[in-house]
């Protein structure tokens, strides 16, 4: 027993840490050297673009919080999506209550309906896969690798749910301290020798965390770079001025 | 015993041809035959037709002159094209973010599948805007990614290099107007006209070059503009228009004037204008708007031409180099301010890009934007009360507008982000009475592209261009049949073309076509001011 104890809690901790570093490392290659690095010879912004950065900016937000672009296309994908989305958002703020001590009153706020956020997320996605196969065109261009995404996300929230659910409970205690045992900076060093964080005894914990940190590898790889990748798009973050202000190519700067 | 051992070359054939053998087999030019549909004012989204419109293949550019002058190979797809075509694909997602960072971020929603006018006119599955991507994206995948390398096309989606996938590039990247619709839809703005101008590029690179597109860019920069015509000739054209123009309204001191040094403004705008049908009707226009405002103004034949084809692959220098004409011409007649004329693309390049090319524009008058459209500097004029107006020369037209995408899309005018829509709109309404917008989704921002913009107006793209035109000819239909519109206004010298071909095509008498200087210029009453 102590023996597969020792096993998963190394094996977990260190997949912890790799996905992390994986994820942390590969995102910041991404935006720095591949986006941020390299230059955008002219200015091809795109109508509505406004004159000013104040309103680009606003612009800007209302895609990345409203998904205005998409909303005026598709309804039912704007209406899934933006769902799928934000539910996913309102779920990472409260698993902060994991890493924040005490726990900041606006993430006790949705004790209550974590459950509905949960299940409206996973209904959201449902919708955004049986989409993918019954829409003819939709169909036609998807890949693999977009419903292995939606899938993977699917597994995470379904053992999420489940953990919260007894059989699948496990101690809550267990977890807060095998959390802060891993975020201690002297934990990865004691890995090395050895003596890895405490996992708790619950396989559908582990199962949840496992998928995360695939979830995390997988990331910087995959589409999921859209998440960073839009805020680098030239059509929408930069001001329709050309006339008014001279752009400068960045390959003429020498 | 040693000769049995030779090799088989019957046995390896297939293998052993050259690569421009195997492409040319592929993309052979046919002519095709072309049906538009029966209009119902309505735009369906088609079901999904594959290889609706594989057969249609723009012709190839083979003078080797051209080509030599062009810098692109010279036989036909070269032997060692597919590094040629890594390295090429490479340099550009190393200079384009644009590029780069699209080929990255799409996740396949399908929100742009049913945007493209060529798949509503077609339902060919790779006129998908997304599907068109991903004929580039499967080679960034497999080659410019780490799975991709370590592990092979198959685990990534990837495809590997082959003649037959250049000759979908060469199909379908040929397929697509750059006209930027599919953009507007996209939750991350992804512009699949920067993804075709990078494949053409590409395209160039290994050998297979376009002719209609890059003969224009060709005779731009070496003759000066995209006819080819001769300055002579320039002259000629131009004088035969002021004489046409003293003769219909009889006034004796209306000019075209050219090259004229001190001039207050520099005009440009497409070879088109000096003789096509109806361009020539816009020119009028023009050329009455400078009488009556009383402003200096003059044509270069230097800059003989507005238009710029550089701008449909993502070859910087060739852009540049036709550009550079018209800020040359503009120093050496010490104009004080640059105004185009009606020209879709070529608005856009002078507008968002002149500035990054060879500004600041500090030897021009700061007071006016630099450069300005034609369309600014009319309305402003009829706001001033600058022009006499007599809108009753156009009471037989109801008037409806098509946004030519490259202006609709591109940058703002008069200072503000529509007013690429209002601005042209006021000038029609300024010298008409009776004017009708199309349905909601077809115009503004979310316009159709005309079907034959960025490089496909050649008469061996027919099939093309009338398939693309359909969903604008619904609209034209629609407002026709409930509002009784009986002219079509355009800003765009390709739009101009293409429509007065499509609208007899599709059953609509070609007179309809025209451009909005073209009413200016009937509304106008010449002569002396009132009050003067
Ligand atoms: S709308 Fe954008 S993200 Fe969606 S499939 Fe089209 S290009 Fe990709
Ligand atoms: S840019 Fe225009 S022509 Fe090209 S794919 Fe998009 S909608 Fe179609
Ligand atoms: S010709 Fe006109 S509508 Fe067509 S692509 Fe050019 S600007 Fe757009």
């Amino acid at each position: 027993m102590g023996g597969i104890k020792f096993i998963i809690d190394m094996g977990l901790s260190s997949l912890v840490y790799a996905a992390i570093f994986i994820f942390a490392a590969g995102i910041f290659y991404k935006v720095y050297f591949e986006y941020y690095k390299t230059p955008q010879p002219l200015k091809i912004p795109q109508t509505p673009q406004p004159t000013d950065s104040f309103g680009v900016f606003l612009r800007m937000a209302g895609d990345v919080l409203f998904f205005r672009s998409l909303a005026k296309g598709t309804k039912l994908l704007f209406v899934a999506g933006w769902l799928f989305h934000f539910t996913f958002l309102l779920l990472l703020i409260r698993h902060l209550r994991y890493f924040i001590y005490p726990v900041p009153g606006i993430v006790t706020m949705f004790n209550k309906v974590s459950l509905l956020i949960g299940i409206v997320m996973l209904l959201s996605m449902i919708v955004l896969v049986v989409r993918r196969f019954l829409e003819e065109r939709v169909r036609y261009v998807t890949l693999l690798a977009d419903y292995f995404v939606l899938f993977l996300i699917m597994a995470i929230v379904v053992t999420g749910i489940m953990l919260r659910h007894e059989p699948f409970r496990p101690d809550v205690t267990a977890v807060k301290a095998f959390i802060m045992e891993l975020m201690s900076p002297t934990t990865p060093l004691k890995l090395l020798t050895m003596e890895p964080a405490h996992a708790p005894t619950c396989f559908m914990f582990v199962t949840h965390l496992g998928l995360v940190c695939l979830l995390l590898i997988y990331f910087p790889f995959s589409k999921l770079v859209h998440s960073v990748g839009y805020f680098f798009s030239p059509t929408r973050n930069m001001v329709n001025n050309p006339r008014s202000v001279r752009y400068i190519n960045p390959w003429d700067k020498g | 015993m040693a000769e049995e051992k030779a090799p088989d070359t019957k046995h390896h054939s297939g293998a052993d041809r050259e690569p421009n053998e195997i492409i040319q087999e592929y993309i052979k030019f046919e002519k095709i035959k072309y049906y538009p549909v029966e209009l119902t004012g309505d735009i369906e989204v088609p079901k999904l037709t594959p290889d609706a419109l594989v057969m249609v293949k723009p012709q190839l550019l083979t003078s080797k002159e051209v080509l030599a002058r062009l810098g692109y190979p010279e036989n036909g797809l070269r032997p060692d094209w597919k590094e040629v075509f890594l390295a090429k694909m490479d340099e550009i997602l190393k200079k384009y973010r644009s590029v780069k960072l699209f080929l990255d971020i799409c996740v396949r929603c399908g929100a742009c599948t049913d945007k493209c006018h060529y798949y509503l006119g077609t339902g060919d599955p790779l006129n998908m805007p997304v599907a068109r991507q991903e004929l580039m994206r499967r080679v960034y995948r497999r080659y410019f990614t780490v799975q991709g390398r370590l592990f092979g096309s198959k685990f990534v989606n990837g495809e590997e290099l082959s003649e037959e996938l250049l000759a979908m590039w060469y199909t379908y990247f040929y397929q697509c107007s750059e006209c930027r619709r599919c953009s507007v839809f996209c939750p991350y703005g992804i512009d699949t006209a920067e993804i075709t101008m990078a494949a053409r590029e590409i395209l160039n690179s290994v050998g297979l070059v376009q002719k209609y597109l890059h003969e224009i860019i060709d005779k731009a920069q070496v003759i000066g503009n995209n006819l080819g015509m001769q300055q002579n000739a320039i002259v000629n054209a131009l004088e035969f228009v002021q004489d046409e123009l003293i003769e219909t309204t009889g006034v004796e001191d209306i000019r075209i004037p050219i090259d004229e040094e001190g001039a207050d403004v520099l005009f440009v705008t497409p070879s088109a204008d000096f003789f096509a049908s109806p361009h020539i009707e816009s020119l009028y226009g023009y050329a009455k708007v400078f009488h009556q405002a009383g402003i200096s103004w003059t044509m270069s034949t230097h800059a003989s031409e507005g238009g710029n084809f550089g701008l449909f692959i993502h070859n910087y220098e060739h852009m540049k180099k036709i550009n550079k004409r018209i800020w040359d011409a503009a120093r050496e007649l010490k104009v004080k301010r640059v105004i185009g004329g009606e020209c879709g693309h070529m608005w856009r390049v002078l507008s968002s890009y002149s500035n990054t090319m060879f500004g600041p524009f500090d030897y021009l008058d700061p007071k006016y934007p630099r450069p300005q459209h034609i369309c600014e500097f009319t309305l402003d004029l009829i706001k001033r009360g600058a022009l006499k107006i007599d809108k009753s020369a156009n009471e037989e037209f109801t008037v409806t507008m098509h946004d030519s995408c490259q202006v609709a899309r591109g940058l703002e005018m008069g200072g503000t982000e529509f007013g690429q829509f209002e601005i042209p709109r006021g000038v029609i309404k300024g010298v008409c009475d009776k004017f009708v917008d199309m349905p909601e989704h077809t115009i503004r921002e979310r316009t159709f592209c005309c079907g034959a913009g960025q490089g496909l107006l050649g008469d061996d793209m027919l099939a093309t261009r009338v398939k693309g035109a359909m969903p604008r000819m619904q609209a034209y239909h629609y407002v026709k049949k409930n509002n009784g519109v009986n002219f079509l206004a355009l800003i765009c010298a390709i739009c101009k073309a293409q429509m007065s071909k499509m609208l007899p095509t599709y059953g609509f008498p070609m007179e309809e076509v025209g451009g909005i200087h073209q009413l200016v210029g009937r509304a106008i009453v010449l002569g002396a001011k009132e009050g003067i």
